[in-house]
């Protein structure tokens, strides 16, 4: 069997035989940014107030290291899909709610591989939330969809409702193996577009990996801990200039349970966090890496809405207004007020490239 | 067929004076009359009396916001209400300002409603019952709730309260009891379990899972509309075609309520309060299971199925969610005329030795104990 990180490298090294190099290679000093949001929305008040702050303990703690915008605001529509291309794009978007249509606007991805004549491989996008292929526009980043080869997987296992189901290691390694022969495009890794089939050792390799992920101590309840280690796997592959990495986890809200919304917010922290020491760690990220995290929406308050936590629809205070952290390009704090559509503007600044927008950079760091 | 009041007015031409976004969607509601509860029709009769007898511009600032909007006959036929209505509404940039005008004439006309349901209220009971499993002391329960506590000189027994339920008399659809599982028998009221519902949920998830895999469904908007022919079939346990009708709404309304008992219990109940305005409601919150591994991610399966491992209640996990939803449950109540300053709130366990009641000043229980509690509630609501 292997481990997750062997899987996670077999992973990588399938993406990397699959893109196609050419262009300039960034230059070794150059910039990075990191976009990491919290998808699927978070309150205020289970994150930076005096009661949230017991949720987010590796944020409360970065907090200080960072630059704190106190007043982050949404002012877009506010579905996952359209709330990400807005932070992507720097225009507020109000495309297809559920990513069947790609941004209206040119995205930071597009927009740096242009001017910056950048390789496919230094620009990603790696998303929790399945809907978000088209998150990175038409010739923007790679975009890994971690949860969707999970969730595929998974579900081919139980249909077929062979034996004890998911239970059975082996069962489920048949049915992986048989969903690898048949190629990538069909699991939404987008990134594998031109179709060619895996080689029969990294399908071997991820096959034993998956399902040791799967059934290992840590199984998996969720995607997110599968897109924080290929997130990792990719910056130590690849060193790219600039991700986005979309967590999604505690869209758990959804169901109704507070208590696995919070177990949500604490993991995404956690992963964010490990995110950073990433960065700290890596020489090709440390102290030339900007990450800004936010929210990618809030949720409903509890009061004077249909039903609270459970959603992200009312447009209230509660839904709207956030805050966003960015991490290694300065230390302070704001109450000014900024927008989602500026974390693009400030990307665009850090990777030294034009990029019309309605976002302006965040004041307070360079 | 609407009530006759409403289809005088309508006939009148109230609907073609009013702007067309806001008298559209009432008359869609209008065509499932006979789905909606007595609160509701009601409701309606008052509203449109009202606005017959308001001055039309009071409406010119909505008038404004769809002239901006590009609202005319071709986009907005005034006599159907479809999902493209709904997706010009979202998508228009003028959406908050036309929300604020809505919002705007709401806030004149619900003082006036308001005002008429409070000359003639009556008192309300709500009972929202904890699972006796919780790993907490009373303590630590009802922490978002302000009233008072009270002591009981024995543990709790719901049997007395729960035969409240089946006093005579009842009203139509005005006594409910909600809950996770199937331990509350009851008679004359309407009932509603999680549990008793397996075999139409499990359909549904079915159903679902169908409809999401094999048709080419765009969005929620486009899957409501298929899901709304999901209806409950004889034998699913419920033959009131009304309550049939509720009962698929909470199950379907795209939150967990198909998939978590205690969302369930708290979205009906909290849409109970909503829709039918009760004068008195039993909600009881049960444990709800810890997520097995992956079926959070096939959530449309059956979790016992994808994962043959036993379930295990979840009780600490159970708590934390209960705290958030008592105080949900509380809130809907304070939204509505009918409630305010008249309900008498309750929050109990069976066998616990403490309970949580938030009152009028008028309420009073003479002896801490179960019948005496019961009695008390009895004399409250005015029942012999």
């Amino acid at each position: 069997m292997l481990s997750k990180r062997q899987f996670l490298q077999a992973a990588g090294v399938t993406i990397a035989n699959q893109l196609k190099v050419s262009g300039a290679d960034p230059a070794e000093s150059a910039r990075k940014v990191i976009i990491v949001t919290f998808g699927g929305g978070v309150r205020y008040a289970e994150t930076f107030t005096r009661e949230g702050l017991r949720n987010i303990p590796r944020l409360a703690a970065l907090q200080g290291q960072g630059y704190f915008y106190r007043d982050c605001r949404n002012l877009g529509v506010l579905s996952h899909f359209n709330s990400t291309a807005s932070i992507v794009t720097g225009q507020w978007q109000r495309v297809d709610d559920f990513g069947f249509q790609p941004p209206a606007s040119t995205t930071i991805f597009e927009a740096y591989r242009k001017q910056r004549k950048a390789n496919p491989q230094d620009a990603w996008a790696i998303c929790t939330n399945k809907s978000f292929a088209n998150i990175s526009g038409a010739a923007g980043a790679n975009v890994v969809l971690p949860k969707q080869l999970l969730l595929e997987a998974v579900k081919d296992v139980v249909r077929r409702g062979e034996g004890l189901g998911v239970a059975d290691r082996d069962n489920v390694q048949r049915r992986l193996a048989s969903i690898l022969q048949e190629g990538y495009e069909g699991v939404g890794w987008t990134v594998f577009k031109g179709g060619r089939s895996l080689d029969q050792k990294v399908q071997r390799t991820l096959t034993h990996a998956l399902v040791e992920y799967i059934n290992g101590p840590e199984a998996p309840a969720s995607g997110d801990e599968l897109t924080f280690f290929i997130a990792r796997e990719v910056m130590r592959e690849f060193s790219p200039r600039l991700i986005l990495v979309n967590f999604w986890d505690m869209d758990v809200a959804h169901w109704g349970a507070y208590s696995l919304y919070l177990q949500a917010v604490t993991r995404t922290d956690r992963l964010t966090g490990m995110l950073w020491d990433e960065v700290q760690a890596n020489p090709a990220y440390r102290d030339r890496t900007t990450m800004l995290v936010l929210p990618e929406l809030g949720r409903d308050g509890d009061i004077n809405t249909a039903n609270g936590f459970l959603n992200h629809r009312s447009g209230d205070a509660s839904c709207r207004n956030m805050w966003m952290l960015a991490l290694g390009a300065g230390k302070g704090e704001t109450e000014q007020p900024v927008a989602h559509i500026d974390a693009t503007a400030t990307a665009a600044r850090m990777l030294e490239i034009p990029f019309e927008c309605a976002g302006r950079p965040l004041p307070g760091i360079s | 067929m609407v009530s006759p009041a409403l289809q005088s007015l309508i006939d009148q031409g109230l609907f073609e004076r009013i702007p067309a976004t806001f008298a559209t969607y009432f008359l869609e509601q209008f065509k499932e009359w006979a789905l909606l509860f007595p609160a509701e029709q009601n409701y309606f009769e008052r509203l449109f009396t009202l606005i017959n007898r308001t001055p039309s511009n009071e409406f010119d600032a909505l008038r404004a916001v769809e002239r901006k909007m590009g609202v005319n006959e071709k986009n907005w036929p005034r006599r159907s209400f479809t999902l493209d209505q709904v997706d010009f509404l979202n998508r228009n940039p003028h959406y908050p300002e036309w929300r604020s005008g809505i919002a705007a004439i709401f806030a004149k006309l619900n003082p006036m409603l308001d005002q008429e349901i409070q000359r003639k209220g009556r008192p309300r009971l709500s009972i929202v019952l904890s699972p006796p499993e919780l790993p907490v002391g009373p303590d630590r329960l009802w922490t978002r709730l302000r009233g008072k506590r009270v002591a009981l000189a024995e543990p709790l027994d719901v049997a007395p309260l729960v035969s409240l339920l089946s006093a005579p008399e009842p009203r139509p659809y005005d006594r409910w009891l909600i809950q996770t599982g199937r331990d509350i028998e009851l008679g004359a009221a309407v009932s509603m379990s999680y549990d008793a519902l397996e075999p139409y949920r499990q359909r549904l998830m079915r159903e679902v899972q169908q409809v999401v895999e094999k048709e080419q469904i765009r969005g929620p908007r486009e899957l409501g509309a298929r899901l709304k022919q999901m209806k409950l079939l004889p034998g699913e346990g419920v033959s009131d075609l009304l309550l049939a009708e509720f009962t698929r709404s909470i199950l379907l309304a795209g939150n967990g309520t198909l998939l978590v008992n205690n969302t369930f219990v708290e979205w009906a109940a909290v849409q109970a309060i909503r829709r039918a305005r009760p004068s008195l409601i039993i909600t009881a919150f049960g444990i709800r299971n810890k997520m097995k591994p992956f079926s959070s991610l096939l959530i449309f399966d059956d979790p016992d199925k994808a994962n043959p491992i036993p379930a295990q209640g979840d009780m600490l996990g159970t708590y934390v969610d209960l705290e958030v939803l008592y105080l949900y449950i509380w809130q809907e109540f304070e939204k509505y005329a009918e409630y305010v300053r008249n309900t008498v709130h309750v929050f109990a366990a069976p066998g616990l030795e403490e309970m949580l009641v938030i009152s009028p000043p008028d309420f009073t229980l003479n002896k801490p104990d179960s019948k005496a509690l019961a009695s008390a509630c009895r004399e409250w609501l005015q029942w012999a």
